[in-house]
């Protein structure tokens, strides 16, 4: 290890020009802030959702091309599925019905059940038509429905209705068919009370939608032949509206109201407090007085007063009233902690060294302020836009907020609770999506105020 | 004179009633070409003073004439920037007195605007030379201050503010928050600039001893007035006023002999508040040499030897 | 030998983890803390200095900071890598430790006295009246007039200096063999530093307390140490008595130090500086780290380390103690000087 040492390596070599060396990358505020952010595993997972979610809501209708208004009666409130093949049927006219002559009752017999039920053409989601034999001294029929062989006559299942005279023997169930099988049950009655037994018949129903239907959703149908019906990923609400695409739309509503509104108010906040900071005394008091009155008054109140003061008429969605309310009653929180900051930058030395070189207070606040506080602000907006977000959800949950047909995912969660027992997921997924996004967005501010918060270290 | 301060007052109404009484009667003046050191302990005033007498504190009395002319009592942005051309000021922390988001090209060029009309590659040119000037390299042109230590950055403050090539420069305790071998740097690339430029300046500091090798004249302060001042020399070697005598003998030297042998001739106690003082010897309280007079009468700064003022009743 | 020292410390090595890299705060710093005197680490500003005693007393949080090298011992027990619970019993029983800045190292909600009773409650298992009647008498040890009054105060109540003795009074509190003071008169002004001074110095010959003490100013070195060693980036560049380093000064940083000092000579009319600023230990320089900076650099002194010598008292990390290098105001100063850099001449 121990070389030769020369006369050589022992001569002066005095150089000073690398005395005032700096050697590590230059960052600026700004990269040293994403360089922080990068490494919390945390803010950078909830920064890719909200990417994610912004995506989703500025491409997602051009990718997902469901019309989020079109209802579909037959299909309401089914969980989420992929697309189903339907039969493609006549339009149904109506249905004349069976009717015989009634059977006289045969003399001290007990009422009996039909011979038999069947089923008069196909049994589709459209119609099922069902016809029997007369019972002797049957004066009406009633048809049951169940989704499972009844045990026993109280277990017949769903009341679908009973025949008008006593020569009908035939009904026609509309009632909200799913493919699936059914049990329906005919029951004879003399009038006063019902027979003792009961026939039965399985009915295996097949999904179908009419010519006209088919034609209107731009198939080109024959009668007879099938066609698949788009998917529902996320099911369909109570009017069989695609969930997807009402998510879709409600996001961009939800994320409108809930990114422009905290826009808004924090450039409202800023200005506000940067002014008031800035000159301090007498007018720093007034307008911070200004500031606490505002946020002293009732949100929830005064979100209704501007609803009804601004009249939502047929059509008009209840946007803009809500985006007032909340720049006009949140501008108060941002303000003051511009304020403080820009009070404790007044008195950096580096502002004073700026007075004396005979800079004007706009420079001053433009030039040293505005920059050293745009951390903070940031780290304010996005924590404004989960609340925001959240407060139009809440309002329009409790009917004070958009107005129907414009969905937002509040008003779906509101619809969703109707139906919460049998089909969740049209409470789920809005509820969901409000979750994850501000979730989302409140990670993201805590890992920005990590990253922004270090006063940037020093070599020291 | 170049700037003279006359009786010059400043107080600070406190939350409670009463009042900082933080510069109390102060004249001193600042000749062309001439560096007065300003020394004090916590409390003193110093930075007060100079402060108020470049109008960055508005006057409570007294007046500052500068080339003749009376300062304002109170500055607005137009007053600054009248004035900015020539006087400068360089602070104390160097970790606030760089705005953390600007490059050291942006903090030495913002010295140039006052001076309207510059094109791009003026400017550039004479940031480069100034960071030259002061010790550091172009290529630290696009960097932030957290890169800089505080001795580098001190001497970024010190190069914005020449760029202006202003008269007067004030320095409020530019080398307080650094380390002894590098307040040796700062105050030797002042004491250059002096010479070559023929700047006056008035060096506030709490440390005689560094101070005394670029100062002409010295002064010391306790308490918001003036107790000592006189050529730099005679003020360290040859102190007239007690307090000063007690504040060159609490400084350690770089001689473990002379530490060894000497005696521990301290000041008791803790400086007092300066809330409404009394018209009496502020250091009577720990002067060793307090007589019954101290305790009555104020003191006046007069001549008590050719050159030399005090401050005290006993000379 | 351990008995003679109150804590040894051997090729202690530490680094941190930033974006940029490995920064090398601390190199290969060796010292040794003799019972009953004042050990003095003077250096610049990120010499590396307080990093060394911090990662001592286990204050370095150990992401991004890590101990790479090295042992501790404190009266022949090991300080380095032992378990928190073991750290604890040392911290603040054995070593004490009091900082530049007294008030952020003391709780603002409480009132002093209550924190001082608090370490004599946990540590040395005093009652509450004990812990009383102790705390009073720590007060009056550091020389804080009306005591009584002051136990009751909270830290705002007090000034710099009557802060930075309550701090001394709360590390003295379990009667440590060692006390470690980080720059402790920085931020004091100078009259006030004088009163802290003396006060260690008393302390020590009253308690027989060993002391660390770290500064940036030889004048305070001069004053107060025994034993001194300079730091530069992250190395000790010279050790020995504290007059081996003011009058027999044997490397050059230790010179540019002494030149900066002001001083009480008439004759010194200006200040001799050291030109530029210390090296960024993100990426220190391949050879001696004060190459750059130093008025006899040699070729040599930009390529390779300097090696240490052994077997001195007083020893230094610089080339211009080879046998072959010029004549400068570094030669001879050092008792035997090295001439090999093989390990051979070892004690």
């Amino acid at each position: 290890m121990s070389s030769e040492l020369t006369a050589e390596d022992f001569s002066p070599a005095r150089d000073l020009s690398q005395a005032e060396r700096i050697v590590r990358p230059s960052l600026s505020y700004w990269q040293d802030a994403w360089v922080r952010l990068k490494r919390n595993r945390r803010a950078l997972a909830s920064l890719y959702l909200v990417i994610a979610l912004l995506l989703f809501t500025l491409l997602g209708p051009l990718l997902w091309t469901q019309d989020h208004t079109l209802q579909d009666l037959d299909a309401i409130s089914q969980g989420p599925s992929l697309g189903h093949l339907a039969l493609v049927v006549e339009d149904s006219a109506n249905w004349p019905g069976v009717s015989g002559a009634a059977l006289p009752a045969a003399a001290g017999a007990e009422l009996g059940a039909p011979a038999n039920v069947a089923v008069e053409g196909l049994a589709t989601t459209q119609y099922v038509r069902l016809t029997w034999s007369a019972v002797p001294g049957a004066q009406h029929y009633l048809i049951y429905r169940n989704d499972h062989a009844p045990e026993s006559d109280q277990d017949l299942g769903l009341p679908l209705g009973q025949t008008f005279t006593n020569e009908e023997r035939s009904f026609e169930d509309r009632l909200q068919l799913r493919e699936q099988s059914y049990w329906y049950s005919v029951i004879a009655s003399d009038g006063l009370i019902e027979a003792d037994s009961f026939t039965t018949r399985e009915v295996a129903v097949q999904r179908a939608i009419t010519y006209s239907q088919a034609l209107e959703r731009g198939f080109e149908p024959a009668v007879g032949e099938r066609v698949m019906l788009p998917s529902h990923p996320f099911g369909t609400d109570y009017l069989g509206r695609d969930m997807l695409a009402r998510i879709m739309e409600g996001a961009r509503v939800s994320l409108f109201i809930g990114v422009v509104s905290p826009l808004l108010f924090v450039l409202a906040g800023v200005v506000y407090g940067g002014i008031s900071g800035f000159f301090g005394g007498a007018i720093d008091t007034v307008m911070m007085r200004i500031a606490d009155f505002v946020i002293a008054l009732p949100f929830l109140l005064f979100m209704i007063l501007f609803r009804i003061s601004f009249g939502i008429g047929p059509g008009e969605s209840g946007i803009f009233p809500m985006l007032l309310a909340l720049v006009l009653l949140r501008w108060p929180d941002t303000a003051r902690l511009v304020r403080g900051q820009v009070l404790q930058i007044r008195g950096e030395a580096y502002v004073q060294a700026a007075k004396m070189l005979g800079a004007r207070p706009s420079y001053l606040i433009m030039r040293h302020m505005v920059p050293n506080t745009l951390g903070p602000i940031l780290v304010t907006l996005t924590f404004a836009i989960p609340m925001a977000i959240f407060t139009e959800a809440f309002l329009s949950f409790i009917g004070m907020g958009v107005s129907p047909p414009t969905p937002s995912w509040g008003s779906m969660s509101n619809e969703g609770l109707r139906t919460m027992l049998s089909s969740p997921h049209e409470l789920l997924f809005p509820s969901i999506f409000i979750s994850l996004t501000v979730l989302a967005f409140n990670l993201l501010g805590d890992g920005l105020r990590d990253a922004l918060d270090s006063r940037l270290r020093s070599r020291e | 004179m170049l700037i003279e301060a006359i009786a010059l007052r400043k107080f600070f109404p406190l939350a409670g009633g009463g009042q900082v009484h933080a510069v109390d009667d102060v004249s001193l003046g600042i000749a062309e070409h001439e560096v007065v050191g300003l020394v004090g302990e916590s409390g003193s005033g110093k930075t007060t003073f100079g402060k108020t007498l470049i109008g960055l504190h508005d006057k409570t009395a007294g007046s500052v004439r500068y080339r003749g002319a009376t300062l304002p009592a109170v500055y607005h942005a137009a007053d600054f920037k009248r004035q900015a051309a020539e006087i400068q000021m360089i602070f104390q922390d160097p970790y606030s007195s760089l705005n953390p988001r600007m490059t050291i090209f942006e903090i030495i060029a913002e010295g140039l605007r006052v001076r309207e009309g510059l094109s791009l590659r003026a400017t550039r040119d004479k940031v480069v030379y100034w960071l030259e000037r002061v010790g550091l390299h172009a290529d630290h042109l696009g960097r932030y201050p957290h890169e800089f230590s505080g001795g580098q950055r001190q001497r970024v403050g010190i190069a914005r503010a020449l760029i202006v090539e202003p008269r007067l420069l004030v320095c409020d305790e530019p080398i307080s928050a650094l380390d002894v071998s590098v307040q040796a740097q700062v105050v030797q690339l002042l004491a250059e600039l002096k010479a070559s430029m023929g700047l006056s300046m008035l060096f506030i500091a709490h440390d005689l001893s560094m101070v005394r090798y670029v100062s002409d004249r010295m002064a010391v302060m306790y308490l918001g007035s003036l107790v000592e001042l006189g050529p730099a020399e005679d003020v360290y070697f040859r102190p007239l006023h007690p307090y000063t005598q007690l504040l060159i003998a609490s400084n350690p030297e770089a001689d473990p002999e002379h530490e060894r042998n000497r005696e521990d001739k301290l000041i008791e106690g803790e400086i007092p508040s300066p809330v409404d003082l009394k018209p009496v010897c502020r250091f009577a309280g720990r002067c060793p040499l307090a007589e019954e007079r101290c305790f009555r009468e104020r003191p006046v700064l007069r001549e008590v030897a050719p050159g030399r003022l005090a401050a005290c009743h006993l000379l | 030998m351990s008995d003679d020292y109150a804590l040894e410390v051997d090729h202690l090595a530490v680094e941190f983890d930033t974006y940029g890299g490995i920064v090398q705060a601390v190199r290969d710093v060796s010292f040794k803390l003799r019972r009953g005197t004042t050990l003095a680490i003077v250096g610049e500003s990120g010499c590396g200095k307080s990093v060394t005693v911090q990662s001592l007393m286990g204050l370095i949080p150990m992401p991004p900071g890590r101990i790479t090298r090295g042992s501790a011992s404190l009266g022949g027990d090991e300080l380095l890598g032992i378990s928190p619970q073991a750290l604890n019993a040392i911290r603040g029983k054995r070593v004490g430790m009091i900082f530049q800045d007294p008030m952020s190292a003391l709780n603002p909600t409480m009132t002093v006295g209550r924190q001082i009773a608090e370490t004599l409650i946990v540590h040395r298992k005093l009652s509450g009246t004990a812990a009383r009647e102790e705390v009073l008498r720590l007060l009056h040890l550091v020389q804080i007039p009306e005591p009584h009054k002051r136990m009751a105060q909270y830290p705002f109540e007090f000034s710099g200096g009557m802060l930075q003795r309550a701090m001394i009074a709360m590390s003295l509190a379990c009667q440590p063999e060692v006390l470690i003071a980080d720059e402790p008169t920085t931020a004091l002004d100078v009259t006030i530093q004088a009163q802290i001074l003396l006060l260690l110095r008393e302390l020590q010959r009253t308690q027989g307390l060993s002391i660390i003490l770290i500064t940036h100013d030889l004048a305070v070195v001069a004053r107060m140490a025994h034993d001194v060693a300079v730091m530069y980036a992250g190395q000790i560049v010279e050790s020995g008595s504290v007059d081996d380093i003011f009058y027999r000064s044997a490397h050059p940083y230790t010179l540019g130090l002494r030149g900066a000092m002001p001083g009480n000579d008439p004759d010194k009319k200006a200040l001799r500086v050291i030109p530029g600023s210390p090296p960024d230990l993100f990426a220190p320089p391949p050879g001696c780290a004060f190459a750059d900076r130093c008025e006899y650099a040699m070729q040599l002194c930009h390529r390779q380390p300097p090696p240490p010598n052994f077997g001195t008292a007083h020893q230094s990390l610089c080339w211009l103690h080879h046998a072959q290098a010029p004549a400068s105001p570094v030669t001879g100063m050092l008792q035997v000087a090295a001439t090999q850099h093989s390990p051979e001449g070892a004690c």
